[in-house]
């Protein structure tokens, strides 16, 4: 039970960066390579303000715990969607301006993703295990369902991922930018033949991922560590968790995630070694992609709603 | 016009641009102990406003830029731009004397400052007259090209011919003052020279222009095609004379010998009678004859002259070599500097006489055969024209041109390796001849089947460790029937990486394109992962726990250990490269990269046309695979231990960077990504901060994407879909779509 | 001009039922998830002759198309091919599209698909490779087969362009030839598999009078001298009627109508189809080609050939401009 708990705090740290990928692969086809410095990025701008807001969190009242949290939550995520929107004015429009073959984006997001987690390190140092001030008892229990222990941490990670996918889904079902984006997610041209701004809703879709993945980063720094190199590992996973549930597809993000963090975390009870946790999970990533080719709740953005 | 929000964002952009590029310039800042210190100290100093004044530049420049574009589209402006940074790069840069420690153009020009005795044109060329030059060349052309004035042009010409004479003498003097304290292998003053250069073909363009040459391309390419071969000829010829007359030929004890001084060294010593014979005439006999009958044959088109001069200048190199052998072997003989074979102590100029040779030679075959396919090219040229193509969409279409490249790169990569140090011989064989097999192995995979394949060091990785099992370098032993040498393992390796491909190929390959690249990740991950955790097998993340041994050929009269220098690992790279390339350029033209070409661009239609997708694609899976093999074993037995780390994520990510940085499915574009990009973190090591390499590179190919999608050279059949002649969105439909509603 | 032909068409292709088929469509339903486009359709093509394909947009020709190359795989019923004189009745369900291209049945698309970064040469040399066997191997070494291979197939190549009169366009990149040439390749390249039967999707669509005469020659030119049957789609009534020897007509992915196209002008259902009306209230206008004609595309011929001279020159206009 333990194990389900952990994975569905991790994996719902996956789901919400998986949805970075996911939306922008809905609007562009692409898989944006450099969210996982969007969501680091989203660490260091929340750890800016925590930091800022509770020095090294010793002092800390614990009536400001909530207000820290939901401010290093704004922080990240706000943090985050600006380097999102940059990146897409930086590294996405020049080239879908000129009309490039699909690989040069991806390439360009490589490099971007370099250069940014580079850059980090050069200004806020190259640690990759530095953590935020302790200033409350994240590890606290507070209830035990069926013998598992739940931890305040765990908890507020599971309930604000939870709350911003409702949220997300909402948007993308019923709001105008949600119309836009499932429009241009099915079909490009036609809907910029409709009146729809391409370029707007794209690099609004750029700024909704990174939202959600600097919160993720938020979460992610306060539950392990961060550091200029922490996103590519869970880039990599999130990327996958995103196939997992079919790329394209807001909902399959989401489910994929979990179900990729519930997996990992059930690699010990089945009595394998933890060592071989990612290649379970890539096994199991085939495994979903041999039966259903399109992953667990097929393609496009707009079917999800 | 422009809106002012527009204009705002603009300025918003420039100078965030101009930030961010401060940001990279600075040192290494602060830690987590206090990060708004850290931000601070980045974000204050001085250096920050130097940049966002820059920014301004920038802006002012972007918001007056209709006006600019115009002369930026004269002729020779380009190479002015071009040439301008080059030299300037080289002269901030570069090192310009290996003997002076951290040898930078300031630290030797503080030198020289410090120095009594040394020539008058050093003194003043690093005293400041090599910053005078280059900015009464960048006046003189920029005159000539805002006012239409050619003479300035002629004069700016003649001036950069001086101003690269000058660089010249002033490094030959500094060094020579200086070739106590050792060897020099700086090549500043190279850059620089080459700098100048392309000032000279600047000034010769503006000079030159009229209405037919409209830009410098159409410029370039006219010169170029003039006279097929002679380029080669000129180049070779200075750089013959260069070696002949000043380079360092033999270098024991620092003393570093022209061919000349060499000739009175090893005066009745026994040399061979031809090495003495060269040494005395030969030598420039040889240059005079080939630079005269390749230089008439491509002049007056002559063909048979021009196999002569083919004959003469190749010739020439296997006797330059020859000598070269002779003299170090001696030198070796006599006991010299510790030297414990040949090829030990030669200078540069020996080998720079062998790319001279060479490059005559070639200018003299180029000769022979251009009248060949200077038909071909005319042809194409009126079918050029009816079909309203422009004939100037690229560098080297001027016939011979590209295969003027051709050979200076194999100039290049014959005889400047024995003139490096060892640090950059060994970057050259472990990081730029191995990536550069695997790039031209990916591009298969990648630019022309079209696969994205983000696993592709998995296979590097197998080729590998079947190579550590083969010599038994693995926990787990062959049977001892099976234990061999390297080279033998070649194609063990190739065979096991072709069926590794072929098993990840057959489940995976009717997915699509994106669920393809995180399932061929995975595989990349798996593999790493398993070499790691398998310890019985693959001794964990350790690697090898005993040495992969060198190759060894020993066939009775030949015998040859590798292992004694990088060199040898080079040639034969080198050798097995060229087989790859060559392999890879027939299959390129042949039904199944033709077919691959056609999956890549319509796999229904591909299908439709009875094209079996899978299979095609399953074979473009298994070639890629294999020459990752092949690279695999010659990383395995040149560095003789690895680590699973070897063959990280990022490492496969790298090479797909290297592949579209090149030229997504242009063989000579793979080659120049993947040895551009991997040069470059060596050479950035010594110029920013290591740890900031990174960095840099993410920088260049990200701007290179930005502003040059397509790659540094890249494929035809890519340039096509680049120039977006791709009629799937709106030709297809010119009915349904208005005119002038396209999107 | 156009009903002289016709004419003797006719008379070298007597259309009798009894004759060998190259395709045998028995109650073929195709289903996109509560989308029916094909109900039941029953045909039989015959050997040698042009067979056209009509029907209002929508109507599941296309599916057709696809249902008889592989492309979809209908729920219900069964397709036989014998696209080549002597073959043994092959079903083309469940058969992957490039196995039934090997079977003898090549294709054109709606919306060209041609490979348009290769060059036009390239294109129809792709076409007649997948016929070839020389192998990676001997790609990579030059091997004397690969050689000769290469040469048939450059050989092959040109002559089929010089067919389709794009000879002079062999070495531009396909993706820059004007759009009826664009068509026209993709004839060649189709042909350049060697077929028995070649499907043309909408061959005639944004070409002009001019062209479109010198498509219903080339079409009748592949069946007479090459001996292929032509299954075709078109709108473009004209063209035809003058070249078909037998139409079809579906509507709402059902065959309403088949015969000669006398037969088919004289249809009462035909015309309520294209008209949208009850067939009793149509059935006796007068149906002459140009009236059907017009009733099909919508707008007058006059306009149909401004539209489409003036995408031609839309179209030669972006060729020219210069690559950036």
């Amino acid at each position: 039970m333990n194990y389900l708990i952990l994975g569905l705090t991790r994996g719902s740290m996956y789901a919400l960066i998986a949805l970075g990928y996911t939306l922008v692969y809905g609007v562009l086809q692409l898989i944006n390579f450099a969210h996982s410095e969007v969501f680091m990025s989203g660490a260091f701008g929340s750890y800016a303000i925590v930091h800022l807001l509770v020095g090294d969190g010793k002092a800390t009242p614990s009536w400001a715990v909530p207000f820290i949290l939901i401010a290093g939550i704004v922080s990240g995520a706000l943090t985050a969607a600006v380097i999102a929107w940059g990146l897409e004015r930086v590294a996405y429009r020049p080239l879908r301006k000129r009309g490039a073959p699909k690989l040069a984006f991806l390439i360009s997001a490589i490099g971007a993703s370099f250069f940014l987690s580079q850059l980090a390190g050069k200004l806020f140092g190259r640690l990759t295990s530095n953590s935020f001030p302790a200033f409350w008892e994240q590890n606290a229990v507070v209830f035990k369902p069926f013998g598992a222990e739940v931890r305040i941490l765990q908890l507020v990670i599971i309930v604000s991922a939870v709350a911003m996918m409702i949220f997300l889904d909402r948007l993308v079902s019923v709001t105008k930018l949600g119309r836009s984006i499932r429009a241009i997610s099915e079909d490009a041209p036609t809907a910029a033949l409709m009146g729809i701004d391409i370029d707007k809703t794209i690099s609004r879709t750029f700024v909704i991922g990174g939202l959600l993945g600097g919160a993720a980063g938020f979460l992610f720094g306060l539950n392990f560590s961060f550091g200029n190199t922490m996103g590519f590992i869970p880039g990599v996973k999130a990327f996958a968790a995103a196939v997992l549930g079919g790329i394209g597809n807001i909902r399959g993000a989401m489910i994929g995630g979990l179900l990729l963090g519930i997996v990992e975390n059930l690699v010990p009870v089945v009595n394998i070694d933890t060592r071989w946790t990612d290649v379970v999970a890539f096994v199991v990533l085939v495994l979903v992609l041999m039966f259903r080719p399109t992953g667990i709740l097929g393609e496009r953005l707009g079917r999800a709603a | 016009m422009t809106r002012p929000s527009d204009l705002l964002g603009r300025l918003l952009a420039c100078l965030g641009g101009a930030l961010v590029v401060a940001l990279m310039w600075g040192p290494q800042e602060g830690n987590f102990g206090d990060f708004w210190f850290a931000i601070n100290q980045s974000i204050f100093r001085p250096r920050v406003l130097v940049f966002l004044a820059l920014g301004v530049v920038v802006f002012l420049a972007m918001t007056f830029w209709p006006k600019v574009i115009p002369y930026l589209t004269r002729p020779g402006v380009w190479p002015l731009a071009a040439g301008t940074l080059t030299v300037i790069a080289s002269q901030t840069l570069m090192h310009w004397a290996d003997q002076l420690g951290d040898a930078k153009f300031g630290t030797v020009a503080s030198a020289v400052a410090d120095t009594n005795g040394i020539s008058p044109v050093a003194s003043a060329f690093f005293g400041g007259l090599c910053w005078a030059q280059l900015v009464v060349i960048i006046l003189l052309v920029g005159t000539a090209v805002i006012g239409g004035l050619r003479n300035f042009g002629w004069a700016a010409a003649a001036l950069s011919v001086v101003a690269a004479v000058i660089a010249y003498l002033a490094h030959a003097a500094v060094a020579d003052k200086a070739r106590y304290l050792g060897p020099d292998h700086s090549l500043g003053v190279y850059v620089c020279i080459i700098g100048y250069l392309v000032l000279l073909v600047a000034g010769l363009v503006t000079a030159m222009s009229h209405q037919q040459v409209a830009n410098t391309r159409l410029a370039v390419n006219r010169a170029l095609g003039w006279r097929p071969g002679l380029p080669l000829v000129v180049i070779g010829a200075v750089l013959g004379i260069i070696a002949m007359a000043s380079s360092t030929w033999f270098s024991p004890a620092n003393l570093n010998s022209t061919l000349a001084d060499t000739r009175s060294r090893f005066r009745g010593t026994g040399l061979a009678p031809i090495a003495v014979q060269y040494l005395a005439w030969l030598g420039w006999a040889l240059l005079a004859v080939s630079v005269v009958l390749s230089g008439v044959a491509s002049y007056r088109r002559i063909r048979p002259l021009g196999w002569a001069g083919a004959a003469v200048g190749w010739l020439g190199v296997l006797l330059t070599v020859l000598t070269l052998y002779r003299i170090s072997d001696l030198g070796a003989d006599k006991g010299q500097d510790a030297a414990t074979g040949p090829w030990q102590n030669l200078g540069a100029g020996g080998w720079m006489a062998c790319a001279a040779l060479f490059l005559i030679g070639s200018g003299g075959y180029i000769a022979a055969i251009a009248p060949r396919y200077a038909e071909r090219t005319a042809e194409t040229d009126s079918d050029a024209v009816a079909s309203g193509r422009s004939a100037s969409s690229a560098f080297l279409t001027a016939p011979g041109a590209a295969r003027s490249g051709i050979m200076i790169a194999i100039a290049v990569a014959l005889f400047y390796p024995p003139t490096a140090n060892g640090f950059w011989q060994s970057v050259l064989v472990s990081e730029i001849g191995i990536y550069v097999l695997l790039a031209v192995g990916l591009n298969v995979v990648v630019g022309w089947a079209g696969l994205l394949d983000l696993g592709f060091i998995a296979f590097y990785a197998i080729g590998s460790y079947t190579t550590a099992y083969l010599v038994g370098s693995l926990p787990v032993k062959p049977p001892s029937w099976l234990q061999m040498s390297p080279l033998l393992a070649i194609p063990f390796a190739v065979l096991i990486c072709l069926l590794a491909g072929l098993a990840l190929g057959a489940p995976t390959l009717r997915l699509r394109g994106d669920y393809l690249a995180i399932v061929t990740l995975g595989f990349g991950e798996i593999i790493r992962i398993v070499a790691v955790n398998a310890d019985q097998v693959t001794n964990g993340s350790q690697g090898p726990s005993t040495q992969v041994p060198h190759p060894v050929i020993d066939l009775g009269p030949v015998s040859i250990t590798w292992g004694l220098n990088q060199l040898q690992y080079w040639y034969l790279l080198l050798v097995f490269v060229l087989v790859v390339l060559l392999a890879f350029r027939r299959l390129e033209d042949s039904r199944i990269g033709r077919s691959w070409a056609a999956i890549r661009e319509d796999e229904v239609a591909a299908q439709a046309t009875g094209i079996n997708t899978f299979r095609v694609k399953l074979l473009a899976f298994a070639i890629g695979a294999s020459t990752s093999g092949v690279a695999g074993v010659f990383f395995a037995s040149q560095v003789g231990f690895f680590t699973p780390d070897n063959f990280v994520l990022n490492n496969s990510i790298l090479v797909v960077a290297y592949v579209v940085f090149g030229g997504m499915g242009s063989l000579p574009g793979a080659i120049a990504g993947a040895a551009l990009l991997t040069w470059m973190p060596e050479f950035l090591k010594d110029q920013v901060p290591a740890a900031d390499r990174q960095m840099w590179i993410g920088a260049v190919v990200l701007a290179m994407m930005i502003f040059r999608p397509g790659g540094l050279l890249p494929a035809r059949r890519r340039a096509v879909e680049l120039a977006g002649l791709q009629p799937r969105s709106t030709r297809l439909e010119p009915v349904a779509v208005p005119a002038g509603e396209g999107m | 001009m156009t009903s002289t032909l016709n004419d003797s068409a006719t008379s070298e292709h007597p259309i009798t039922g009894g004759g060998d088929t190259v395709f045998d469509v028995r109650d073929v339903t195709l289903r996109f998830g509560g989308v029916t486009s094909l109900n039941n359709v029953s045909l039989q093509m015959y050997r040698g002759e042009i067979l056209a394909v009509i029907g209002p947009n929508g109507a599941g020709k296309t599916s057709l198309f696809n249902s008889l190359t592989g492309v979809y795989t209908p729920q219900e019923g069964s397709i036989e091919v014998r696209a080549r004189a002597g073959d043994s009745p092959t079903s083309v369900i469940g058969l992957k599209t490039h196995v039934v291209n090997r079977l003898g049945v090549a294709r054109t698309f709606q919306n060209i698909r041609l490979f348009p970064a290769l060059t036009a040469l390239e294109n129809v040399k792709v076409g007649i490779e997948t016929r070839q066997k020389a192998g990676p191997i001997s790609a990579m070494l030059g091997l004397p087969r690969q050689r000769r291979e290469e040469r048939e197939s450059t050989e092959a190549a040109y002559q089929l362009l010089h067919r389709v009169g794009l000879e002079r366009r062999a070495n531009d990149i396909a993706g820059s030839l004007a759009y009826g040439e664009q068509r026209r390749l993709e004839i060649a390249r189709a042909l350049g598999t060697s077929p028995g039967v070649i499907l043309l999707d909408e061959p005639a669509a944004g070409t002009n009078p001019v062209e479109k005469r010198e498509l219903a020659t080339l079409i009748q030119s592949i069946n007479v001298d090459d001996g292929v049957s032509v299954l075709l789609i078109e709108h473009d009534m004209k063209l035809v009627m003058s070249i078909a020897h037998r139409i079809i007509v579906l509507n709402f992915g059902q065959k309403i109508a088949e015969g000669t196209p006398e037969q088919i002008q004289r249809n009462p259902e035909v015309v309520a189809a294209y008209l949208g009306t009850p067939a009793d209230e149509v059935a006796d206008l007068d149906l002459s080609q140009p009236e059907l004609h017009r009733i099909d595309t919508g707008v007058s011929l006059d306009e149909l050939v401004g539209q489409s001279s003036e995408a031609e020159h839309g179209a030669t206009e972006h060729d020219g401009g210069t690559p950036r």
